[in-house]
């Protein structure tokens, strides 16, 4: 699979990752892959009807992942379709909208439904798009947040999140805000379950690719073969790794999560 | 066969699912095939009211024109007459075999309904004695005739004459006049130049049968006629939307272009022309001229000159083969009316799209949610849905359908549909073409479940096995799951696969041929891309390799070719070619024949999914509960609510039967369930089926999960068994087909449910939204704080809460007795305290097992009452003297009452027993022999103040939690037993830790806990020796109620039943004075009961025995055993010595705070 250019330098291993993205109808999953794949960005985007299919390369500095990617439709009754589509799924992107209160709830579904269901050990990242309507306006619960959210990173994090997260439980009051969804519960909820989080825009672009990078990073290495050999490795791959990786699981979403937190502070603004 | 109409008719009144034609195979289990009914009205179209009425072979005339090129091969073309004015003027006068012969025949089936008349030459028969095989004959061919094959589908409104015409050869012929041809005719004499070719002729036919059959034929028709003739305004405004109506007025060669926005009518006004779709303001898809829409149009205009229009177009081979080159823009949408049937539809409810609109405005709902969101991007690509208006179109008609069927909603993909259907329709069209589209066409595919996407993915890949072997080997190989790909095609009728243009194409053949397009076009794409994809090994390149393929559907299939002709054809036409040549033989028996095989692992793979999902989705509470358990109840909810359908439906047939309703209409005889769909209720079928559970359903349900829930006194004649004993747990989850006479009962194969206070409280409190009905979600978090592991204290606040009507914290004197109602309600077919029954209990008592266990319970039940009572809190102290020993009467009088309406002899007797027994000791008054009630109860309630209304007193969750934990035997039962009494799939919770061996062993030596206090009292009571199982001569478990075994009669029992009471008050003495000690709250009801006592004489006198009898008992030293326990009690008190009555001390203080 490696490219020309790339056999002429230092020829990286190359390898398949299949992902797979689930989310409420219209949070912007196919807005994101397109954000991704074509760098475009389409106000009016078809509703997705039962799966898109889409690839798109991203480059580590050790070794280039092709994703295979999977946008899938986001209705409710579709939701009985979607095995078909996160069978064998290294990686998943469960999507939320930081203006819909509900989808939220629904990525919930979607991350439980991927734990039991899903390969063992798939990654999985939460993403609340759409941030770029939400500019400006920190959420329900800004007020607690605005001090937090400019000096804190890293390390610190997981302890505040837990302090506030009472806080965070909180609906949103304040019906003025466009933001439904605070990235502090956001945040709490993922590490909880161990996702990696970020906070994207598909239409200004920000964090996208920093999502698919993160996730390429989070894979673990053993789940990769090389090639085109690898699509059908990583079925019978998959498994094991996941096994595998069921023990570092932790570890290898604390490291991403560093990523995460980067990511977000570029949006806090 | 009058009866089965109604019957069917029903059905599909109720049940929109419930499909007809071939279809209907996806909901009707009864049988594989179809009703005739259902076939006929698929072949013609109809609507679902249409019945086969009267059917008989016919011939049908039609007059050749110079233009007609037909030559159907079942149709034989004589050789055109001249003069083509011949045709035109024929008349019933001149009528005779030799104007017969010019013209072309068709032999077939002509048919009447309710509200047409049908011709075909598919030759199928719809009659009740016909064999099923002749009448699903319908096989779609491809070429020449589309699933109604050559002839007409004509409504009788739109008959304006028949004759009866004189013919030489007594040969019984009629001769039609439809009112386009009389229209037309008139028109044409009127306005000059355009008469010669407008009027179509008569339809002529010949009927081939004998005199009889023929003049009940006429009989039929005459009265279908007469009918019809209310109808005829409304059709003329039906048709007035249709543009042929407005197409053909004009000379076609006359006008100089298309772009002619308005004609001139008859009477002067000008005529506008009927909306065809946003396409109008928008202009259609596709160039014009490439697609040669003007000779297309010239044709049709020529063939609705020949054959009649939109009601009364006669197909003829030209009409197939007109739709397969493609409709014209502006005919389009009123052709695919026509083909589909949803112009019958919008004929028989012309106003229910305005009107739906109109009752519905400014609702809200989650389909209408679900459609905002998708308005601006369903074919965002097209000016029109860049506009308000296309948007506008497109939210009403959405919105419009999610009312009419609400079952369906909204689903994704029909968003796509609409919108192309909106660039050639007007609204209200597109809207009954929708209709059609769901009832029919794709049934299921949009549903809650998409069950019908489903199985028709099944089913095109079995098509794909059979016919591509090579393929479909290789897809295995690689791993590549077809549906990924095919699901679209199939959902979006390939409007977001194709290139718009030829998507309608696909559209035009689909609505006239039906479903089985949709597979034939989809297995020619893989036929034709067959090389190319066998390269393919992912996912990913398959699906590019048909993405690149369908971006190139119009390039020339042979770019290379010498020949400029072939040069010509486009990757479509060699499509439609494969599709419609190499797989012809896929026709709708063939999708039918499938889809009946393919059905049930598709619903079970549904139902799978929905149970996982629901299963967790079930929220926090279901955690408490395992994974089985919830699985358990899963299947358990779902199972009575669908039994209790069948039921429904079997007693509703039934009474439908004798009650001999063939004259009612159908509407009236059912009243909202149907009769003959024994799959409606399966979840996998979509909402079809209810989800929420009605008391008597959460009766049954109960029944089938915790024995006390089982009726003492079952109405039916079959007893449960209770040899089988849980047996019939197991038959009702795994059950068989209901025999006639089980479902016919009320209660089905299962136990018939009690019904008692207690579960009409339990379901008030289960029903948390207080809609009246349980969810499975409301079941399992009413259970979750029950089941979900051992949280005694929880389970006590619950049963509290449980009878805490007004939740202020108190339940007062009649909450009491129901409490001790409902216990003594729970165990009384015993205690499941669990397996490990150990401790004191087992090693004091032996081997008296059961039985001593109900008296044990009996007794605690009797203390727990009592000392309820004297540790009731006052409601108000000062006010309890004014109130009148009558309303004591009455209270009584009442609660008796109450407990004799139960119409369980058991159940009363336990009742009196109850009542009676806390307030005297003359235990051996109340026997189930003498049930006397009120008599006992008048003098008791005199001798008890806490019985007594005028003083109304109240107990707080404090109070109960002290008093349940100061018995053992209600502990036990609160810790597990309740718990354990629910039946699910796991094993019932061990024992209460008081009574396990273990904690024995830490205590240590010589009894010297509470628990095993009570143990040497059961002891004694068991050491009485008269009530032993034998003596009663009674069963362990009886179903004429539980408290008759053990309140046996005999002087023996007083005694026991006196070391209960003693037991119980020494106990309450300890923890009253505990109570004292420790809690000022109880000191103050204490004082202020006892002055209370004071006041009033005979009362106050009586209480103060008691309780010195108890005090006395207390403190002194009745036997050996006893005083040290009692002792021991004190110390445990104060010193807080024994690991046992620290925790209930714990608790108590523990309750202290709660309180305040």
């Amino acid at each position: 699979m490696a490219d020309s250019t790339q056999a002429a330098a230092a020829p990286k291993p190359s390898s398949s990752v299949k992902l797979v993205l689930l989310g409420e109808a219209a949070v912007g999953k196919s807005s994101l892959v397109l954000r991704f794949v074509n760098n475009d960005f389409q106000p009016n985007k078809e509703p997705t009807i039962g799966a898109a299919f889409l690839t798109q390369k991203t480059h580590l500095p050790t070794r280039t992942i092709k994703f295979e990617i999977w946008d899938t439709a986001g209705q409710e009754r579709f939701a009985s379709l979607a095995p078909m589509y996160y069978r064998n799924a290294q990686a998943a992107l469960v999507v939320y909208d930081v203006t819909r209160a509900s989808s939220l709830g629904k990525a919930r579904h979607w991350v439980a439904e991927l734990q039991r269901q899903a390969s063992p050990g798939i990654v999985v990242c939460l993403v609340g798009n759409k941030v770029d309507l939400a500019e400006g306006d920190d959420g329900p619960d800004a007020e607690e947040e605005e001090g937090a959210d400019g000096e804190e990173d890293g390390q610190g994090e997981a302890a505040a999140a837990a302090a506030v997260k009472p806080a965070a439980v909180k609906p949103a009051a304040d019906e003025g805000a466009v933001r439904k969804v605070s990235t502090k519960e956001a945040k709490a909820y993922a590490e909880e379950e161990g996702l990696l989080f970020f906070e994207t825009s598909a239409k200004s672009g920000l964090n996208v690719s920093e999502v698919f990078t993160a996730i390429a990073n989070a894979i673990p290495e053993a789940s990769l073969k090389g090639g085109r050999a690898g699509a059908n490795a990583a079925a019978g791959a998959g498994t094991q790794a996941a096994i595998m990786a069921g023990a570092d699981s932790s570890k290898v979403n604390l490291n991403a999560k560093a990523g995460g937190d980067k990511g977000q502070e570029g949006c806090a603004c | 066969m009058f009866l089965s109409n109604l019957v069917q008719k029903a059905q599909q009144l109720i049940d929109p699912a419930a499909l007809p034609g071939p279809l209907a195979n996806l909901t009707t289990a009864s049988s594989d095939r179809p009703s005739k009914a259902q076939l006929f009205r698929h072949q013609f179209r109809l609507p679902d009211t249409q019945n086969p009425l009267y059917e008989i072979t016919a011939e049908l005339t039609l007059p050749s024109k110079p233009s007609n090129r037909s030559s159907g091969s079942k149709a034989r073309t004589y050789q055109p007459h001249p003069g083509a004015g011949t045709a035109k003027n024929w008349d019933s006068s001149n009528w005779d075999r030799t104007a017969e012969e010019r013209g072309t025949h068709y032999v077939g089936q002509l048919h009447i309904s309710e509200q047409f008349l049908c011709f075909s030459t598919v030759n199928t028969t719809f009659v009740s004695t016909a064999s099923t095989s002749a009448s699903s004959a319908f096989t779609g061919r491809t070429h020449g005739t589309g699933p109604a094959g050559d002839g007409f589908t004509l409504p009788l409104c739109a008959v304006r004459r028949v004759e009866r015409l004189h013919t030489q050869s007594h040969m019984f012929a009629l001769a039609i006049t439809t009112w386009t041809g009389q229209d037309a005719g008139v028109k044409g004499s009127e306005a000059q130049g355009l008469g010669s070719g407008n009027a179509p002729p008569k339809l002529t036919i010949t009927l081939e049968g004998s005199r009889l059959q023929c003049e009940r034929f006429c009989d039929g028709l005459k009265k279908g006629l007469r009918q019809g003739m209310r109808e005829v305004e409304n059709m003329r405004v039906v048709v007035a939307e249709c543009y042929s109506e407005f197409f053909s007025q004009g000379d076609f060669e006359a006008e100089t272009s298309l772009a002619v926005d308005t004609r001139t009518g008859a009477d002067g006004k000008e005529i506008k022309p009927p909306d065809t779709g946003l396409g109008t303001l928008f202009t259609y898809p596709g160039n014009t001229r490439k697609l040669r829409d003007r000779s297309k149009m010239r044709l049709w205009h020529e063939y609705m000159r020949d054959n009649g229009r939109n009601t009364t177009l006669v197909r003829q081979p030209d009409f197939h083969r007109l739709i397969r080159v493609g409709l014209p823009n502006l005919l389009r949408g009123e052709i695919w009316e026509l083909t589909s049937g949803s112009l019958w539809l919008r004929l028989q409810k012309p106003k229910q799209y305005e009107e739906t609109l109109k009752k519905h405005e400014g609702q809200q709902s989650l389909a209408i949610e679900e459609i905002e969101k998708d308005l601006n991007r369903s074919l965002p690509e097209y000016a029109g849905f860049q506009s308000s208006e296309g948007i506008g179109r497109l939210r009403r008609v959405l919105t419009a359908y999610s009312w009419t069927d609400t079952e369906v909603g909204y689903c994704q993909a029909m968003n796509i549909v609409v919108a192309a259907l909106l660039i050639y329709l007007n609204e209200k069209q597109a809207f009954y073409i929708l209709s059609t589209l769901c009832d029919r066409l794709l049934p299921g595919y949009y549903s809650q479940t998409m069950y019908g996407t489903l199985l028709d993915q099944r089913v095109f890949e079995s098509l794909v096995e059979k016919t591509m072997p090579i393929i479909w080997d290789h897809l295995q190989k690689n791993d590549v799951q077809l549906s990924v790909v095919s699901l679209p095609w199939f959902l979006s009728l390939y409007i977001n696969s194709f290139p718009l243009t030829f998507a309608f194409r696909v559209l035009d053949v689909f609505f006239l041929e039906g479903p089985k397009v949709l597979f034939q076009i989809g297995l020619a794409i893989l036929r034709i891309n067959g090389e190319e994809l066998l390269d393919a090994t992912d996912d990913g390149t398959f699906i590019s390799v048909l993405k690149s393929y369908f971006a190139r559907l119009g390039e020339s299939a042979h770019p290379k070719s010498e020949n400029a002709k072939h040069r010509q054809i486009t990757n479509f036409q060699a499509l439609m070619v494969v599709a419609f040549k190499e797989f012809e033989g896929i026709t709708q028996q063939t999708v039918s024949e499938q889809r009946v095989k393919s059905k049930p692992g598709v619903l079970e793979g549904i139902e799978m999914f929905a149970k996982r999902t629901s299963i967790r989705n079930l929220g926090p509470e279901s955690k408490k509960l395992s994974a089985n358990d919830l699985g358990f109840l899963y299947d358990r909810f779902y199972a009575v609510l669908y039994e209790r359908q069948q039921r429904a439906q079997m007693v509703q047939a039934e009474t439908e039967r004798r009650a001999k309703v063939a004259k009612t209409k159908a509407t009236e005889v059912v009243s909202g369930i149907s009769t003959l769909a024994p799959e409606m209720g399966r979840v996998a079928l979509g909402a079809a089926s209810t989800t929420i559970m009605s008391y008597d359903a959460f009766r049954e349900f109960l029944a089938g999960v915790a024995k006390w829930a089982v009726t003492d006194s079952p109405s039916s004649p079959t007893k449960p068994s209770h040899e089988e004993n849980g047996g019939y747990f197991n038959s009702l989850r795994n059950r068989n087909v209901l025999t006639a006479t089980n479902a016919m009962r009320e209660w089905g194969t299962g136990p018939e449910p009690a019904d008692h206070e207690f579960l009409q409280r339990l379901f008030g409190k289960w029903d948390s939204e207080d809609v009246g009905g349980l969810s499975l979600q409301n079941v399992v978090s009413g259970l979750a704080p029950i089941k979900g592991g051992r949280d005694l204290m929880g389970v006590i606040e619950w049963f509290f809460e449980l009878y805490d009507d007004d939740s202020d914290g108190k339940v007062d004197r009649e909450g009491i007795l129901r409490i001790s109602e409902a216990l003594l309600f729970l165990t009384r077919r015993g205690v499941e305290v669990g397996e490990v029954e150990g401790g004191a209990g087992v090693g004091a008592v032996g081997g008296e097992g059961q039985q001593s266990r109900d008296e044990r319970f009996l007794g605690a039940v009797s203390a727990f009452i009592r000392r309820c009572f004297e540790y009731a809190d006052p409601d108000h102290p000062s006010r309890q003297a004014e109130k009148e020993v009558v309303e004591a009467t009455d209270l009584l009088g009442l609660s008796s009452s109450s407990s004799d309406a139960q119409k369980d002899a058991g159940e009363s007797a336990t009742d009196d027993a109850m009542l009676s027994r806390p307030s005297t000791n003359t235990f051996g008054q109340t026997t189930p022999a003498s049930p006397s009630p009120s008599t006992p109860s008048r003098n008791n309630t005199a001798a008890n103040a806490a019985l007594d209304p005028s003083s109304p007193v109240h107990i707080t969750l404090p109070t109960f939690r002290m008093l349940v934990l100061a018995d053992e035997t209600l502990e036990a039962f609160f810790d597990s037993g309740f718990a354990n009494s629910f039946h699910l799939a796991d094993a019932p919770l061990a024992s209460s830790t008081i009574t396990s061996p273990s904690f024995l062993g830490a205590v240590g030596q010589a009894s010297a806990s509470a628990s095993s206090a009570m143990g040497t009292a059961n002891s004694s009571l068991g050491g009485g020796g008269t009530v032993s199982p034998a003596s009663l001569g009674l069963p362990a478990i009886s179903p004429g109620g539980a408290a008759a075994g053990v309140v046996g009669p005999g002087k023996g029992l007083r005694g026991v039943l006196d070391n209960i009471v003693t037991d119980g008050m020494r106990v309450a003495a300890e923890v009253r004075r505990r109570m004292d000690e420790a809690q000022k709250e109880l000191d103050r009801g204490v004082s202020g009961r006892t002055a209370e006592a004071d006041d009033d004489d005979e009362e106050g006198e009586d209480m103060g025995d008691l309780l010195e009898g108890a005090e006395a008992d207390a403190g002194g030293s009745i036997r050996s055993g006893r005083s040290r326990e009692a002792s021991l009690l004190d110390e445990e008190v104060g010193g807080k010595g024994v690991v046992g009555v620290e925790r209930v001390g714990s608790n108590l203080s523990k309750d202290t705070m709660f309180e305040r």
